[in-house]
């Protein structure tokens, strides 16, 4: 049970946070001030006044791997390692923008080689415990203890931890997982918002009757049917059972996860899914294009989707596009299983630090990653892509009414499930991914892909 | 005494060839020491270890993975699928290319947009093909699908890359159809390398154009068509581009091929050593079956 | 002979046929190879919204412009140059030094011939992906990490086996006595090869450079490694600055395929003429 990542999220901790409104880096100081003084060595940092390690003056550079390739990613974090450079003219940052498709596959070719990066972008979860476990990444608990930083999540903290032990500086955003679903349809139909499964069900029935398919589901990829299939297993056993079958002391085959796979065939038997599910590619954007062309009607997926969908055409996104949060199951919900578990990440992407045992490049990786990172500039241009910083107190500012609703959700919630795919070992996240489509493909029932992925997650229990 | 004066005269001959033999070689081999050696070296040595990747620390476990591998159902699965698309691209792509080739080369300089539309598809870059094919093949608004439903008159799904066979064949219809024009090309420079006074002289005698194919060229062409279809051979035996981007290996390991499955050890689940072991087995596999199919398809070699 | 006259009506007609028949499946052909490339160049015109909305196969409507200017706007001449030098220079050594090792092997008798084709075979089967980090330690090793000039070591040496497989084969189509008059006039072995053999090659050769050329054009795992900065990197890499882990601009990466494609196209419309011309063309003057 060590080695989880699952946080718990307090609503009470909130909601005084929510008083004090952003958290330390974010409104003490908008030191946006150009840095003139003669002496700006000593003034005119964005850092000054705040209890942080004294850096170094001597040359250092600092290898730095992201995936940000693309805008608006790229020019946001370009900035935040420009104000650091200008703050500390005799550190130098090396920032290299590796592409997501093959950046695990570039980091292991890296570390392998004696090459890994002073500091790298994770998802944290089992590749990240891999990372720490074969020394590549450094805990980093005492400096977040004893100095500054953001007021960041509970859950992003626990997500970038492992054993205890901090590892990650979040500096994504976090991404909750709900429905989104097209507002024109329900209206013409008369259809309401499901606050339950069963209610689900029965919007279901209607589109169908209407000739409308209501997933838009492209599960090629594998982990977007997951979300389906982790939501109802969540809604009908709240952690329990996930985490039992995590440890091994309970199992895949167990109730709720049967719940999950009979529903999940069900709706594939009844055409709640788009035909040929399995062959659709997310990737390729052929689930939004369902949405788009009309003929599906809810889409449950990741809050990034606001973006994306607002990026291909905002005025259509406005127009038609709401989101509500995965509806309840009522039955366990009367025997007292919470319904406000989310399925997500909290953080999206972490830095992990590889000092090497250099103390004070760690200090200054940390300064970068807390400070300039994660400032004020840096949150205000995540907002304006539709992504919510990691720290208490930014779900206030959302404007956007469905990212508003998303990240209400997902502070309100009481635990914040990573994706099975990032939060399992690697070897079982590829049997997950297979029984996916097994189960979406109505080629294995609930039972068979159980005592699949029990079997993969023993075997990963015993590499341990 | 004449005869060994003859023999040292040969002896003489064949040092001299053998010395120009090594020196024409030699650029060859020096780039191959460099970088080809050492990496195969390596993957046998890592295939006696388990190891994630990235540790400093590995554990020496002997033949483990290999035995592991002798009884993995997925590697099995996985080189079926290699050897059934292997066969088909065989079958496909080395006759059409045939076809295409003799057709212009029949065809002449007329037949010059045919050439250059038909290569069209080599010059695509998988990223293209695997795009445009994930709508092609879809079943929402696919092109299959959607002339199914035109000819039967209702809404018919084909579901060809989310279904179990059905995909693995998909793939070879696209690989076929990406992989042809090269085919066809290196057919026409075979027709090209035929001395064009052999079809004159096969004209005067009255040969029909069939006839100089099939009687002539087919047979000139010989070791051509060997090196095709062992080019075809191992090409799709490790083959890695298209899948990836078009299926990853699913649904379900349907189109799982032995690449893939070593490409998804090694870098994505922290296991490098049996990564290893699946290269390396791959790597003996393949020039086990190519070598044989060398023995197999005797050609007569001219010299 | 006789026989020969009395069909020739008959021999005429069948001929008809097969070519009529012949043009049909070309066009079919034609057909299949056009549409997939059409939608490609289509698709780079339109809006990622408007082309999920409307479908793939639909002409753009609107017609939309700027995704090429996009492209242009974020370096694609710097990542298009860079490309051009590694692949003409890859190209002109792996060619070089393929021909030199497939001439022996293709028309001398010697010793280890055999041991050597075989061991050509086997390096046609190593999988590309367990060289990765190999090469990537090299190539630190040397100094020549993000360096332009360390993608032409592995693909020249890893084009090698296949090539040097491919032109032995067509070395051996090559008349012998051609080259046996050679050496009777007294011309050396490698005033042989690049008076007769060389030339006598240009059908394979011009394959190859084909072959390998669209290959190394397309290189992607390689040049991922081994560059690390944009203004190293070439063209396959390109796209990255239009993908990201969640978005993913699918009009524009067309516009960046189709403007890598295009310059490919026209060598092949230009030089194609060479594939099919006769190599006695060349050899009986020579």
């Amino acid at each position: 049970m060590k080695n989880r990542i699952l946080a718990v999220l307090s609503v009470a901790v909130l909601t005084v946070t929510t008083l004090v409104g952003c958290g330390s880096s974010a409104s003490i100081d908008s030191a946006e001030v150009p840095a003139t003084g003669p002496d700006e060595s000593t003034t005119g940092k964005q850092t000054d006044g705040k209890n942080l390690p004294e850096l170094t003056t001597e040359e250092m550079t600092i290898t730095l791997w992201d995936i940000a390739t693309e805008e608006p990613g790229r020019p946001t974090q370009e900035a935040a390692v420009a104000r650091f450079m200008k703050d500390y003219p005799n550190i130098h940052v090396e920032q290299v923008h590796q592409q997501n498709d093959n950046y695990k596959q570039q980091l292991v070719v890296a570390m392998s080689s004696g090459q890994c990066p002073d500091m790298y972008v994770s998802w944290g979860g089992g590749p990240m415990a891999e990372y720490y476990k074969s020394g590549f990444a450094d805990d980093i608990t005492d400096l977040y203890n004893k100095y500054d930083h953001p007021d960041f999540i509970d859950a992003a903290i626990a997500q970038g931890s492992y054993k205890d032990k901090i590892l990650g500086i979040p500096f994504g955003s976090l991404s909750g997982c709900d429905i989104f679903y097209n507002k024109t349809i329900f209206k013409d139909l008369g259809l309401e918002v499901p606050e339950t499964i069963d209610e689900l069900e029965d919007v279901c029935a209607k589109l169908k009757e209407n000739g409308i398919t209501p997933f838009a589901l492209a599960n090629s990829a594998k982990w977007t049917g997951s979300m389906y299939y982790m939501y109802l297993v969540a809604r009908h056993s709240g952690n329990d059972e996930f985490d039992a079958a995590y440890t091994q002391e309970g199992s895949f085959g167990s109730e709720a996860f049967l719940f999950a796979s009979d529903k999940i065939q069900d709706w594939v038997k009844k055409g709640y899914f788009p035909d040929g599910v399995n062959s659709l590619s997310p990737d390729d954007g052929q689930d939004k294009q369902l949405l788009y062309d009309g003929s599906c009607a809810m889409m449950l997926h990741g809050s990034w989707m606001a973006g994306s969908m607002s990026s291909d055409n905002a005025e259509w996104y406005q127009e038609n596009i709401g989101v509500f949060r995965f509806p309840e199951d009522s039955e366990a919900k009367a025997k007292g299983v919470p319904q406000d578990v989310e399925i997500g990440t909290a953080i999206g992407n972490c830095f992990n630090f590889n000092s090497k045992g250099d103390q004070a490049k760690l200090e200054a990786m940390y300064v970068l990653a807390t400070q300039y990172y994660n400032d004020d500039t840096y949150n205000q241009m995540q907002m304006d892509s539709f992504q919510t910083p990691s720290i208490k107190g930014f779900e206030n500012q959302v404007t956007d009414p469905n990212m508003k609703i998303i990240t209400d959700v997902f502070f309100q919630a009481s635990n914040v499930q990573l994706w099975y795919d990032q939060y399992l070992p690697a070897s079982v996240t590829e049997v997950h991914k297979n029984s996916m489509s097994a189960l979406f493909g109505l080629e294995k029932n609930g039972a068979e892909i159980g005592a699949d992925q029990d079997a993969a997650m023993k075997a990963a229990i015993e590499e341990q | 005494m004449k005869n060994e004066s003859n023999t040292s005269l040969a002896n003489v001959k064949r040092k001299k060839t053998a010395v120009a033999a090594g020196v024409f070689l030699l650029p060859a081999f020096l780039l191959i020491a460099i970088y080809f050696i050492y990496p195969i070296i390596d993957t046998f040595v890592i295939s006696a270890y388990k190891w994630n990747g990235i540790s400093s620390a590995r554990t020496f476990v002997g033949l483990e993975n290999w035995k592991t591998l002798i009884h993995d159902k997925n590697f099995w699965d996985a080189f079926e699928h290699n050897i059934i698309i292997m066969v088909f691209s065989i079958m496909l792509q080395i006759p059409i290319g045939m076809l295409l080739a003799t057709f212009l080369d029949a065809g002449g300089k007329k037949f010059n947009a045919f050439k250059i539309i038909w290569f069209l598809p080599y010059l695509m870059s998988s990223v293209a093909i695997a795009f445009l094919f994930t709508y092609a093949l879809a079943t929402n608004g696919g092109i299959f699908s959607s002339l199914a439903s035109i000819i039967k008159g209702t809404k018919v799904t084909i579901d060809l890359l989310g279904r179990s066979p059905h995909a693995l064949f998909a793939v070879i219809g696209v690989m076929a159809w990406q992989y042809t024009p090269f085919y066809m090309v290196y057919f026409m420079a075979g027709y090209g390398n035929i001395d064009t006074t052999i079809y004159e002289a096969a004209i005067i005698d009255g040969a029909t154009r069939g006839q100089y194919v099939r009687l002539i060229a087919i047979p000139l062409l010989g070791p051509i068509f060997k090196t095709a279809c062992t080019m075809s051979l191992i090409g799709s035996l490790k083959y890695f581009d298209l899948i990836w981007n078009l299926t990853q290996g699913g649904p379900v390991n349907s189109t799982e091929l032995m690449a893939t499955y070593m490409y998804k050890l090694s870098f994505q689940q922290f296991n490098m050593g049996y990564g290893s072991c699946v290269a390396a087995g791959m790597f003996i596999l393949i020039t086990v079956i190519a070598l044989l199919f060398q023995k197999v398809f005797v050609v007569k070699e001219d010299y | 002979m006789q026989t020969k006259t009395v069909d020739y009506k008959k021999e005429k007609r069948k001929s008809v046929i097969a070519w009529t028949i012949a043009i049909i499946m070309a066009c079919f052909w034609l057909v299949l190879t056009l549409t997939p490339f059409v939608f490609m160049v289509l698709n780079s015109f339109r809006k990622q919204f408007d082309m999920l909305q409307q479908g793939v196969f639909h002409l753009p409507d609107p017609w939309y412009f700027l995704n090429y200017v996009e492209v242009v706007t974020h370096g694609f001449f710097g990542y298009f140059f860079r490309s051009v030098i590694v692949v003409a220079i890859s190209l002109v050594l792996m060619l070089l030094i393929s021909a030199f090792a497939a001439y022996p092997l293709a028309r001398m008798k010697f010793r280890f011939r055999g041991i050597i084709y075989a061991g050509i075979v086997a390096l046609m089967s190593v999988p590309m992906h367990v060289t990765l980090i190999p090469v990537f330690k090299l190539t630190t090793d040397m100094g020549l990490y993000d360096n332009l000039f360390s993608l032409i070591g592995p693909y020249v040496t890893f084009a090698l086996p296949m090539s040097v497989f491919i032109l032995t084969a067509f070395m051996m189509t090559i008349p012998k006595e051609l080259e046996e008059s050679a050496e009777i006039d007294g011309c050396g072995r490698f005033r042989n090869f690049f008076s007769i053999i060389l030339p006598l090659s240009k059908p394979g050769l011009s394959t190859l450079a084909i072959y390998n050329g669209v290959a190394t054009w397309n290189e992607f795992a390689f040049a991922n490694t081994l560059l690390q900065t944009a203004s190293h990197k070439t063209l396959p890499l390109a796209l990255g600055q239009f993908k990201g882990e969640h978005a993913l601009d699918i009009p524009i990466i067309l516009a960046v395929l189709t403007l890598s494609v295009l310059p490919m196209i026209i060598l092949f419309i230009v030089f194609q003429d060479k594939l099919v011309k006769g190599m006695m063309a060349g050899a009986v003057k020579g």
